[in-house]
Formats: C-alpha cells, sequence, structure tokens
C-alpha cells in the first residue's frame, strides 16, 4: 500500500480515534465487496481502506507509523473470499430471494415468462432422485422382504420389498434422495429391483411355473409328491397315468395379486427314469407288447 | 466443503451462543439432514460478513437483519438476471 492512510481515509493526521472510525466506516459502508456485489474494483479499494484502518484505527500501530517506525505496507489483510463468491454462484443458493422482482414475474409477457422459468430451476429446488439397483432372490420377490441397501457413502436404506413384485420395478422412497435447496425438500430414493432368475421357478404374470421331475411308477400309479412353492413345501397328489407335460395347478400358490389373492402355480410334471439301467424294468418293456405298438409320433412331427 | 457444526465454529471464528442466535434469526440457514446440521463454505462467508457489518461497520442486530434481506433479495435479482441474459443469448443463437 503506497499512498498514505490519512489520506484513503479522508481524514488529517490530527484526526481523533472516532473521527478515523467514523471516516472508515463511511467509507467501508461503500466499499464492502458483499454490498457491492458486482463491482470488481470494490474489494481492492475496501483492502486499502481497510489496511489503513487496521493501522490508524489501533492507537499503537498509529502512534508508531506517526513516529516513522512502520510504514504503511504489510499491514493487508489476508485474502478473504467474500460472500458475494458464494452467493453470485452458479449454484442454486438457499439465501437468495426474488422478493426484489416477484411483480414481474406476474405479468404476462416475454420477459415475465423467462424470469417464472429461471425461478423454478433455481429457488428452493427439490433435492435429487437419487437411483439405486438391488438384486433379491426370486422366493424374495413372491413372498416380500426387508432388505438393507448400502450407500456409497456408506450409509444404508431399509427396504420393505411388498410380496409379488416383478423384476425391473422401481420402489420409490419418499425423501430418501439428494437434499433439497432451500424449501425443495429432499428427493426420493428411486430403487430399481432385480430379481435374480431361479432355478427351480420362473413366473408368467401372476402365476409362477415350475417342473417337477417324476418317478415312472408315480407317473403311471400316481400318488403325492412334496412340490417347492416359493412360501414352502406342499403335497400334491399326482393322478394314475400323468405324464412328461402334464400340467397341474396348486390354486393360490403363486404371486400375489395388486387387487387381492394370488395367482397359481403350475406344476409341470416330467417323467425322469432311474439314472442306472434297471434289468427288471428292461424285461419288463421287451415284455410289454402294447408298448412297442404305441408311436407317440403319430400325428405329430416324426 | 461440507462442515460439521464444530468445523463452522473454527473456520468462522464464531462463539456457540452467537451461532445459535444467528440460526434463530435465520441469518443463516444450514443444511439439515436428519439430526446432523451441515455448513457449506458459502454459510462460512455469511458469516464472515454479518461478523464484517457488526463489527467494521457498526451495523447494530435490526440492521443485520435488514441488510441480509436486501442482499438476499439483490442476489436473488443477480441470478435473474443472469439467468435472463443465458436464455436471450440462446434464444438469439437458436434465431441465427
Amino acid at each position: 500500500m503506497a499512498a498514505n492512510p490519512y489520506d484513503l481515509l479522508g481524514v488529517s493526521s490530527s484526526a481523533s480515534a472516532s473521527d478515523i472510525q467514523k471516516a472508515y466506516r463511511k467509507l467501508a459502508k461503500k466499499l464492502h465487496p458483499d454490498l457491492n456485489p458486482g463491482d470488481k474494483s470494490a474489494e481492492e479499494k475496501f483492502k486499502e481502506v481497510t489496511a489503513a484502518y487496521d493501522l490508524l484505527g489501533d492507537a499503537d500501530k498509529r502512534k508508531r507509523f506517526d513516529d516513522g517506525e512502520i510504514d504503511a505496507s504489510g499491514a493487508e489483510r489476508p485474502q478473504q473470499h467474500f460472500y458475494r463468491d458464494y452467493a453470485g454462484s452458479e449454484e442454486s443458493h438457499p439465501y437468495a430471494n426474488s422478493g426484489g422482482f416477484a411483480d414481474f414475474m406476474d405479468r404476462d409477457d416475454v420477459l415475465a415468462e423467462l424470469l417464472r422459468r429461471g425461478q423454478q430451476a433455481r429457488a428452493n429446488r427439490r433435492g435429487e432422485d437419487l437411483h439405486y439397483r438391488l438384486p433379491i432372490e426370486f422366493v424374495e420377490s413372491i413372498s416380500g422382504t426387508n432388505k438393507r441397501l448400502t450407500l456409497p457413502d456408506g450409509g444404508t436404506l431399509d427396504v420393505k420389498i411388498p410380496p409379488g413384485l416383478v423384476d425391473g420395478q422401481i420402489l420409490r422412497l419418499k425423501g430418501k434422495g439428494a437434499p433439497g435447496a432451500g424449501t425443495g425438500g429432499p428427493g426420493d430414493a428411486l430403487i430399481e429391483v432385480e430379481v435374480l432368475p431361479d432355478r427351480r421357478f420362473t413366473r408368467d404374470g401372476d402365476n409362477v411355473s415350475l417342473e417337477l421331475p417324476i418317478s415312472l411308477s408315480e407317473a403311471v400309479l400316481g400318488g403325492q409328491v412334496r412340490v417347492p412353492t416359493p412360501n414352502g413345501h406342499v403335497t400334491m397328489s399326482v393322478p394314475k397315468g400323468s405324464n412328461t407335460g402334464t400340467t397341474l395347478r396348486l390354486r393360490g400358490k403363486g404371486a400375489p395379486r395388486r387387487e387381492g389373492g394370488s395367482g397359481d402355480e403350475l406344476v409341470k410334471l416330467k417323467i425322469v427314469l432311474p439314472r442306472s439301467p434297471d434289468p427288471d424294468l428292461e424285461a419288463f418293456v421287451s415284455n410289454w407288447s402294447k408298448g412297442k405298438n404305441h408311436n407317440p409320433r403319430e400325428g405329430g412331427p416324426s | 466443503m461440507i462442515l460439521s457444526k464444530q468445523e463452522f465454529l473454527t473456520a468462522s471464528g464464531v462463539q456457540v451462543e452467537t451461532l445459535e442466535f444467528w440460526l434463530v434469526q435465520e441469518w443463516l440457514i444450514p443444511e439439515q439432514t436428519g439430526a446432523e446440521t451441515r455448513f457449506s463454505d458459502g454459510d462460512v462467508a455469511r458469516a464472515r460478513l454479518i461478523q464484517n457489518l457488526k463489527t467494521d461497520l457498526g451495523v447494530n442486530d435490526e440492521g443485520v437483519d435488514v441488510a441480509l434481506h436486501l442482499l438476499d433479495q439483490l442476489h436473488g435479482m443477480r441470478h435473474a438476471l443472469a439467468r435472463l441474459h443465458k436464455d436471450i443469448a440462446e434464444l438469439r443463437s437458436r434465431r441465427s
């Protein structure tokens, strides 16, 4: 700072301490960068005046300056970020308020339209929705469950999976997204649920399908078999003379319907012969003359 | 940068009772997530402005209230003006 601090504050070298303070305050009110957000030169001038006041506002420093012990240099305050640097940034600012021009937005012209649009985009902006993916097991998608999602920032989110949810369905957790600006309120967490494929069950609408292996004797003679369903095992009767492809229906064992009740489980039978060849079975089939005359390909692909 | 209440007090040099008063006055409106209060760098700068107003400029509490209110409106207008500026530039370039 080269200029004489007395000149900068506009006071005489014999001014009283209170005159100096008064002069400084008067200048600072005019020059404070935050009171002149659009004036780039204000900051430089304000710094000079502040430095002058730091020197002359302190009786001891002032005396040493008057005696020529110190000069006006080196008295500047460290670099300061003013509020205007933040309030003026592009990002929405929670404090900015439209009270100064709201009346212009009420009019019916292009300017009002542009102002309104800008206002909606900026002020009181609702927080963003955050997207997550959550894989769940097939049976969980039918019966419903509670899951805890670990977020990238280390936080957790408890998610209630409702029964009957389908792959790709999006759950919305209100207010669990990013925080908003001003009175905008937080966004939502949107959780896309991925239903992992199951090696037993497949889903078709509200129905659940299952391929159930049965033995030859169960197929020919019928019997009671245990069948898995998404909600646990049940016992089912296989009627006499069932075949591969025969589909049996377990009522109400499928996925819950939105309107109440549940779909069915469709059990598709598949006859499975014993793994190792059985001499008795071979002997029986070779003596079974009717079996040789039966052509299952008749009337179909040959 | 996001600061906790303690970090804010250190960064701004504001006393905890003073901060409580400012919060009640709504001179500062930090972000609230659950029970946690989070301050931004802008909040720190705003705190410094309030201190400047009170100590350097000799503004009393009523004066700070008025000054902040007017400043917030001024920044609101500046945002609106900047936005208008951008929109008009866009409209022009679309037309040409």
